[in-house]
Parts: structure tokens; sequence; C-alpha cells
């Protein structure tokens, strides 16, 4: 799973700070998130997207795989 | 900030009981002795290593422990548990064939098992969580 935190906190002139403390996580864990190395739980999808103004499928971008059916 | 408090008694409890081992061996301290002392630094260093990180989110006014601490160290434990098996296995293994005082080989077992544990954290928290 991709995503776009890290141009959308961009967008808002957002630090990792500002973004960790208003959705109640520690800094850590957006990094993780940046980098791709955590999945976050549907909760906090959802208030990383509020925070950031759009929809968890504009800030998440799930890549299908093609092979299953 | 309560975990944090408990987390540097049990560091403090820990450094007592090795300083007083320490002293009452005549600071005459086989090789062995050496290592298990380098072990016990180590496992001291990671858990101030715990409490600094968990004091510096609450200073910047980030929550202690999140949904990925928390996650790291429930995968970590759970990996240690497993591997903590296989060494207890391995540790009876070595008391058939080698005599050596139980509390010993408890001694050592327990030492493993803090080890493997903050291994397998170290490991977890630099590859990351993906869940599926």
């Amino acid at each position: 799973m991709d995503n776009r935190i890290r141009e959308l906190r961009a967008r808002h002139n957002l630090t990792q700070d500002d973004l960790a403390r208003t959705v109640g996580v520690r800094r850590e864990t957006i990094v993780f998130l940046e980098k791709g190395k955590y999945n976050p739980s549907l909760k906090l999808a959802w208030d990383i997207a509020k925070v950031l103004g759009v929809t968890i499928e504009e800030v998440f971008i799930f890549e299908e795989n093609l092979d299953q059916p | 900030m309560k975990k944090s408090y408990l987390l540097i008694f049990v560091a403090l409890a820990v450094v007592f009981t090795t300083g007083v081992w320490f002293f009452t061996t005549g600071f005459a301290v086989s090789q062995l002795g050496v290592i298990q002392f380098g072990v016990i630094g180590l496992l001291i260093v990671f858990a101030l290593f715990i409490v600094f990180s968990r004091f510096k989110s609450e200073w910047r006014g980030e929550p202690a422990e999140d949904e990925l601490s928390k996650k790291i160290m429930m995968k970590a434990s759970s990996v240690a548990y497993f591997i903590s098996i296989y060494f207890w296995l391995g540790l009876m293994y070595y008391s058939d064939r080698v005599p050596d005082e139980p509390r010993h080989l408890i001694g050592m077992g327990i030492f493993g098992m803090a080890v493997i544990l903050a291994v397998c954290w170290l490991v977890i928290r630099w590859r990351g969580i993906k869940n599926g």
C-alpha cells in the first residue's frame, strides 16, 4: 500500500510533529507511514485523511493484486 | 507515565543487584562474568533507550505509546516467545551433556529470553510492520 502523506502534509504546511500531535500518535509513526513501513489502522487512516482534508482513498493507494480473481 | 517509571525502577533494581553481585565477587570476575556484565549493560541501555523515547514523546505533547509502538511490542513478544521455546530446548540439551548447577542454567535462560526480546524488538522496529 502506497500513500501520499508527505505530499499532502507539505501542501498543508504541516510538519511530521504537527500531524502526529493532531492525530494523536508519535512522530515515529508518521515517519514509518511515509516510508511505507507501516499500514495504519482504519481509525488512524481516517484521522489522517480528515486532517489533510481529503478522502482515505486519496491518501492511501491500495494496489490490487491483478493476478487474483 | 507509570510504565516509564516502572521501567526506570526495574533498570535501577537490575543495576543494584548487578552491583551487589560485582562487589560480592571481590572484584575477581571470570571471563564468563565479563560477558554476563556486558549483556546486562546492553539490556540496561536498551531499557533506558525505551524510557528516553517515551519521555521524549511526552515532552513533545505526543502519547508515550501509540498503535505502532504497541504493535511492535506485541509482535516482538510473540516472535520472542517462539524463539525462547527453542532456546530453552537447546539449554535442556546442553544441560544433559554438560553438568552445571541448575541455577546457572535458569540464569542463562532468563538472560537469553531478555536478549531475544530485545533483538526481536530492534529487528521488527527496523523492518516495520505491514498488515498482511
